[in-house]
């Protein structure tokens, strides 16, 4: 379950990256982790003894090239024209996925064959144990973390965040908004291959499902769920998610119903998500007053 | 032969255009009169199928069904504008279309939890199950009586928008929420009043649909996703511009079954990605 949280954090991080920062709603996201996983899968499958890290990042990078493409067309549109050429653009992949059988198998699926592969320092690494696989996801996922958190950091995030403040008045400052928007929603594409790609290696196994439209939904609940705009929330969210729906749907069968209110509850009250609810600003201020006043003692 | 299997293809594509239509057409005032891209939508309109399916197990009539589960679901829709979007209104469209979506899940397990997850059977009335003869080859009259509703839909409509008053109000506020405000229309009760009746219109087509297509719990997304395809291309908010799209989606998806059923899917998204990238606002919308 931990290995799940690991990349679905990563896939709904990439995905906050559009909506929390870019306030780019996408209802398509799922696409990119499809594309991943696909891409994954099919070089696995089909070049024996391919190195399984370049996989990862090559499943990266054709996620990063849709999103190129499809970013190339959608990021000109704003708010519900946004999310809705996303989403129709998230069902043409579905549709090759489900018809080009040939390459994808369409509903069956391909298998993905769990490989062992040696890393010089650190020994073998063999796929089929679970723990291998849990340290292998969990390193490449914090690494990730480690590059998105960076970015959001960099001029480039704070680009970002003013386009999604008011974008013409970033436009008029000189801002190029279509080119940042473009850069950004190729990156979260990236990352979203990437979380894909780690999926079809835990799953061992990608068919259709992996680019539903279910997905996109899954991916935004939990966004919503652990609160959009700030970078700990999404993985907050996707942890309870996960941890969640595993849960419940135990104790009720009606898991779904139980998910459906505790959304619609946090879009009216807590719009920040479960992060908003902890009282971090004052905290911040509490600890702030507190260094300050100690400032001139010390 | 060859001729008739056109022709039977046609009719199935104006059949499935106007339930399309009947969906879409609540969904776009909505959309053009509230900014509010209602997924909950396709959650009402699998509630009319249900709803209907109970009232007709219930008391035995079609007719009386197609009264009554669209005004209940006119009734539900109402409740939730009342109680639960007019609270978001003011963070702004993204959470209005996230909580509508949180709407959607809960109707769709609600669904579920009463009328379980398998289709249910559901006949035409007795009036209209048989079939007739057309060029030589037999079609059921259900379809037909879609075919003739949803014209009486969009006449109805159209009259009620273009002729009374309510209509001039409602297009109005389609067109400046704020100036109508301004000029002392209590636009949040028109608001309710649309929001409503884009629900009961949903409901509508739910109970038209019911024995056409049979109530199955996914039936709301099913449709959204073709509804979605509509209103993008006939642009948000505009009636006509549904009713062309409706039937462009219909015709698309019914031909493109019977030449090229492997790329059926993606010819539809393929004309609703090239019109948002060509025309953004739509075949018939009006300038942002």
């Amino acid at each position: 379950m931990l290995i799940e949280i690991a990349f679905f954090a990563l896939f709904a991080v990439s995905c906050n990256m559009l909506f929390g920062y870019g306030g780019l709603l996408s209802m398509g996201h799922a696409a990119y982790f499809g594309i991943g996983a696909y891409t994954l899968a099919l070089l696995l499958k089909n070049v024996i003894g391919f190195p399984l890290l370049l996989a990862v990042l090559l499943g990266g990078m054709a996620g990063g090239l849709g999103g190129l493409i499809v970013g190339y067309f959608c990021v000109r549109l704003k708010g519900g024209y946004f999310a809705l050429l996303t989403l129709a653009f998230c069902q043409f992949f579905f549709a090759i996925a489900l018809m080009w059988r040939s390459l994808t198998g369409g509903e069956d699926g391909i298998g993905v064959k769990k490989p062992v592969f040696y890393i010089p320092i650190l020994g073998s690494i063999n796929m089929r144990q679970t723990t291998d696989v849990y340290y292998f996801v969990t390193v490449i996922v914090i690494v990730c973390f480690f590059i998105i958190w960076y970015l959001t950091k960099t001029p480039f995030g704070n680009t970002i965040r003013a386009i999604k403040e008011n974008d013409e008045r970033a436009d008029f400052i000189g801002y190029n908004v279509f080119l940042s928007r473009l850069i950004l929603y190729t990156i979260s594409g990236f990352f979203a291959g990437i979380a894909g790609a780690l999926f079809a290696i835990f799953q061992g196994f990608v068919s259709t499902g992996t680019i539903d439209i279910s997905r996109s939904i899954e991916v935004l609940f939990m966004i919503i769920i652990g609160g959009t705009g700030s970078f700990f929330g999404p993985i907050l969210g996707s942890g309870v998610y996960v941890y969640f729906t595993d849960r419940i749907s135990r104790i009720t069968e009606r898991w779904e119903f139980v998910l459906g209110v505790l959304f619609v509850l946090i879009v009216l009250y807590a719009h920040k998500g479960l992060v908003g609810l902890f009282p971090w600003e004052k905290i911040k201020s509490f600890v702030l007053s507190r260094s300050k006043t100690r400032g001139p003692i010390s | 032969m060859e001729v008739s299997i056109y022709l039977i293809q046609a009719i199935h594509g104006l059949v499935y255009g106007m339930l399309l239509f009947l969906v879409a057409s609540g969904l776009t005032l909505v959309f053009g009169m509230m900014g509010v891209l209602n997924i909950a939508h396709g959650g009402f309109y699998m509630l009319g199928a249900y709803l209907g399916y109970s009232i007709v197990v219930w008391s035995g009539n079609f007719w009386f069904c197609l009264i009554l589960a669209p005004i209940g679901v006119g009734i539900a829709g109402a409740l939730v504008e009342r109680f639960l979007l007019r609270k978001v209104h003011i963070l702004g469209h993204a959470h209005e279309l996230l909580l509508t979506f949180g709407i959607y899940f809960i109707i769709g397990e609600m669904v579920k939890w009463f009328w379980g997850n398998y289709p249910l059977p559901f006949s035409p009335p007795t009036l209209l199950s048989g079939s007739s003869n057309i060029m030589g080859a037999t079609y059921p009259h259900y379809r037909l009586f879609i075919l003739c509703f949803g014209f009486v839909v969009l006449f109805l409509m159209a009259a009620l928008l273009m002729k009374t008053r309510i209509g001039i109000t409602v297009r109005a506020a389609v067109s400046d929420a704020e100036m109508v405000d301004i000029l002392g229309i209590d636009v949040p009760k028109v608001f309710l009043g649309v929001f409503s009746i884009g629900s009961a219109l949903a409901g509508l087509a739910g109970v038209i649909a019911a024995p056409f297509l049979s109530p199955y719990p996914g039936m709301g997304l099913d449709i959204m996703v073709d509804t979605f395809a509509v209103i993008v291309i006939g642009g948000f908010g505009s009636l006509l511009g549904a009713f062309v799209a409706s039937l462009m989606i219909g015709e698309l998806q019914s031909y493109g079954i019977l030449f090229i059923p492997r790329l059926a899917l993606v010819f539809e998204f393929l004309l609703m990605a090239i019109v948002l990238i060509s025309r953004p606002t739509g075949l018939f919308g009006e300038k942002q």
